[in-house]
């Protein structure tokens, strides 16, 4: 109900945006939907899109139930990619299922372990885990550079910098559409963390360590340990993203694996209250905002007026559902003294 | 005629799963101290957020002066006038005493030295002593909440709320609290006063209100007509309050020991100093002295939460020093500390959560915990500690002070630990949880365990300890036999005449 109202509020103004910039302003709107939902195609495409962005939010909001801020799942999707990449070429010629397997594992192992220095400086000094994570992002990023252009470079890449291809046979089948087994694989990951939050003596520990560490320690828990593991674990979620995307969408590694998703996905988990259990549905509508809002500029809409409605869909859309959790009410303020 | 200064007409509020306030009534004459008393749970402060705008009734009328209004935040409650002092005092702990009275309400100008000054003279005015100048850091809790007072009177309310004002007071201060209610009714002004210390309430008010699970069973009783005893009647009914029967103990061997412990605190300050103490098996020590004198980190170091600079604890024979509170927990010790909110409980998790914050690592199923043994667990405790709660999915903090506390105490107290060391036990409960907690305090020690507890409420020590230790200035300043020791002699070691 609040999201309905709320998107059509955001669709007003956005008719009126449009208008004032003089784009057309019913065309505009088919064409976000068409992208985005409108027909099979673009509706498979919007799901594998969301699968990355649901599960980096889900390591944002797993790392946030403990009040600690992964800034870094951007660089974490990096480097699984990266790792998956490695467990790729060692096992070129093992059977596609099994290839998989490991390469996942070694997305989720290579995340992990680009957490791993921010979660110990946090838990043992105090390093703020937000810069150490955001740091660790560049270098990712610089490592795959290195990469490309040195010794995993393509000898088929006609001297053009880039990875060399991951083995074909380790391709996630596709199961609708353009939709990629991923996109099961993520509800499956979601919904496990959601559950294993709730109901495990780990996750009741993480929920007492975010409420305070005085309390935490009170209990008896170890706030060194808690950090390091919770960090550890939303690499892993993060890591796991990139080997989903190198496994599922790309064939190779690359700079712009991660497109931003790591940066989208804590705008997700903000979004989703940092509700573990919200962040599928978050990421869906996220994913069919950023599709639609990339395909109207190819009607001519600018990209900064797209940004603008993109954001405003978001923000209006899925922040009038969150906020109508809370209650508002008129006050007849006449008869205040 | 004149109206009464305040007027709450058929107050409902409801929350999810209870009914706060069912109807509930005030009358509130200018000029005088009005009490409004009555059982935790039963709706005090539920009332008086109503009235200081921080919530709108479901139903019901306020006036003020006769004016029918309408609250929609605290601010408007303090441009009519309205001023309440919150348990949790809401200052900014690095600005001066000066700075947090004219905060939000400072003069165009800003011209410190002159605030400086008259916030000085408005204390002044009302016998307080207040340095300006001071970080509120620096102050004790007493201190704190004349800050929070001279808030209220900077923007001149006309009615000032009290919550458990003396709660965080020690017997001195509350005292002089006493007399700074008077000043002001002696203006024109009204006070409302919550307490469960019925002798602060005969003592300095005029009036009271008495609610009972969120209805006024009595409207503005003459406090010159009524004794405690009958003001404890009204409040929870004709139940007799079970009086405490102190007996004699039986100590056995030592359970607790500090030796030569000395604890500095994030300050650099000396907090604990060189203290050497033991309790018994079977006996309760009794920690006196005014706040802020070094019990709650000679507690909080027992029990793990700070660190030890020199010195040992040793827990049922074992030395804890260098081990996790979950090894003392393992090795017997429960801790009630003065902070039940910040350090014992976890405010926005639910009561579940909460219930099961010392015996969970019994619940578990593999990784798992069982949800189903936590829930029983949980309701089990608030059955038999008597805490009113509406969900059990609903945040701790929506308890009522008094609740928190019973739950607090119940889950330390319900495994027969055999070291428990409280801190504030019965604060903040009404008579009838006071009556009961003491007497679990002595059915424990009766069953063995050793008590150590922490309160600024002599009477409460001298009927239930059997050693009390002195505490001032992070040293034992001397050791009494409460049979044989007068307020006065325990009066002067607290103060550190020795
Ligand atoms: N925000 C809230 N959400 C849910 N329940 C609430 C909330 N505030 C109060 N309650 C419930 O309303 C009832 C009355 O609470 P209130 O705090 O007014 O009691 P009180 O008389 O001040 O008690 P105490 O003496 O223990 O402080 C309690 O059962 C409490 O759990
Ligand atoms: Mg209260």
């Amino acid at each position: 109900m609040a999201f309905a109202i709320g998107l059509i509020f955001a669709l007003i103004i956005g008719a009126l945006l449009l208008s004032i910039s003089g784009d057309p302003v019913f065309d505009t709107y088919q064409r976000m939907w068409d992208r985005s939902f409108g027909t099979a195609d673009t509706l498979s495409a919007t799901f594998n899109r969301a699968v990355p962005l649901a599960l980096a939010g889900l390591a944002v909001s797993v790392a946030a139930t403990m009040g600690l801020w992964n800034i870094g799942a951007e660089g974490q999707i990096l480097f699984g990619a990266t790792a998956a990449t490695l467990v790729g070429r060692i096992g070129a010629d093992w059977p596609g299922p099994v290839l998989i397997v490991a390469m996942l594992l070694g997305a989720a192992v290579g995340g992990a372990l680009w957490s791993f220095g921010p979660g110990l400086a946090r838990a043992e000094i105090g390093v703020s885990e937000i810069i150490t994570t955001l740091m660790l992002n560049e270098v990712a990023l610089r490592l795959i550079r290195y990469l490309q252009n040195g010794a995993w470079k393509d000898p088929e890449g006609f001297g053009f910098p880039q990875v060399e291809a991951r083995p074909d046979q380790a391709q996630l089948g596709q199961i609708w559409e353009r939709a990629h087994l991923g996109v099961i694989i993520a509800l499956v990951v979601i919904a496990a963390f959601a559950w294993f939050l709730n109901r495990s003596v780990w996750g009741y520990e993480l929920k007492i360590a975010g409420s305070s560490p005085k309390t935490a320690t009170y209990a008896g828990i170890s706030m060194r340990r808690k950090t390091l593991g919770v960090m550890l674990l939303s690499g892993a979620i993060a890591g796991f993203a990139g080997g989903i995307e190198l496994t599922g969408t790309a064939s190779r590694l690359s700079e712009n694996i991660s497109n931003g998703f790591g940066f989208a996905g804590i705008i997700v988990a903000a979004l989703a209250l940092m509700r573990p259990s919200g962040v599928a549905l978050v990421a869906v509508a996220f994913s069919a905002v950023q599709v639609g809002g990339l395909s109207i500029q190819t009607l001519g809409v600018s990209p900064a007026v797209s940004a603008i409605l993109q954001a405003l869909i978001l923000f209006g859309a899925i922040g009038a559902a969150v906020l109508s959790t809370y209650q508002i009410r008129l006050v007849d303020r006449k008869v205040a003294a | 005629m004149s109206h009464p200064a305040v007027e709450l007409d058929g107050i409902w509020k409801r929350f999810p799963g209870v009914i706060a306030n069912a109807g509930a009534s005030l009358t509130v004459r200018p000029g005088t101290v009005h009490a409004v008393l009555g059982g935790n749970g039963a709706g005090k402060t539920t009332l008086m957020n109503c009235l200081a705008g921080v919530y709108l009734p479901d139903e019901g009328t306020v006036r003020i002066d006769g004016e029918e209004v309408r609250f929609s935040s605290p601010a408007d409650a303090l441009s009519a006038g309205i001023g309440m002092v919150h348990q949790e005092f809401r200052l900014v702990p690095v600005f001066t005493v000066a700075e947090n009275v004219v905060l939000g309400a400072a003069p165009s100008v800003l011209d410190m030295a002159e605030i400086n000054q008259k916030v000085a003279a408005l204390a002044d005015r009302f016998g307080f002593e207040a340095e300006p100048t001071r970080p509120i850091w620096q102050l004790s809790m007493g201190e704190r909440q004349r800050v929070e007072i001279l808030k209220a009177l900077w923007r001149d309310a006309k009615v000032l709320i009290l919550d458990e004002p003396t709660a965080v007071l020690t017997p001195q201060e509350a005292v002089e609290l006493g007399s700074v209610l008077r000043q002001m009714v002696s203006e024109g002004r009204s006070v409302i006063f919550i307490s469960h210390k019925l002798d602060e309430v005969t003592s300095f008010c005029d009036e009271a209100t008495v609610l009972r699970d969120g209805k006024t069973v009595a409207s503005s009783v003459a406090i010159a007509d009524v004794d405690a005893g009958q003001l404890a009647e009204l409040m929870v009914g004709s139940v007799s309050v079970q009086q405490v029967a102190p007996r004699d103990a039986t100590p056995g061997d030592v359970v607790l020991a500090v030796d030569n412990l000395t604890v500095v605190d994030s300050r650099g300050i000396t907090a604990v100093d060189d203290i050497s103490l033991s309790v018994h098996s079977g006996e309760i020590v009794g920690i006196a002295g005014v706040a802020g004198n070094g019990q709650r980190q000679l507690t909080d170091t027992i029990a793990g939460l700070d660190v030890a600079q020199a010195g040992t604890v040793t827990i049922s024979g074992t030395d804890v020093t260098a081990l996790t509170t979950r090894h003392r927990v393992d090795a017997g010790l429960a801790y009630v500390p003065e902070d039940r909110l910040g350090v014992g409980l976890a405010p926005k998790l639910p009561i579940t959560h909460n219930a099961v914050m010392r015996g969970y690592r019994t619940m578990r199923r593999g990784p798992m915990l069982s949800w189903d043994r936590a829930r029983a667990y949980a309701t089990g405790l608030i059955e038999k500690f008597d805490v009113k709660i509406g969900r059990m999915e609903a945040p701790m903090a929506s308890l009522s002070g008094g609740n928190l506390q019973r739950l607090l105490l119940g889950r330390e107290l319900s495994d027969d630990p055999r070291v428990l060391v409280a801190s504030q036990p019965t604060r903040g409960l009404d008579v009838a949880g006071v009556a009961a907690i003491q007497n679990l305090l002595l059915e424990q020690r009766d069953a063995g365990a050793g008590v150590l507890m922490v309160s600024e409420d002599l009477d409460e020590l001298l009927a239930l300890a059997d050693r009390i230790v002195v505490m001032s200035e992070g040293r034992i300043a001397g050791e009494f036999d409460p049979k044989q020791v007068s307020r006065t002699e325990i009066g002067e070691a607290m103060m550190g005449a020795q």
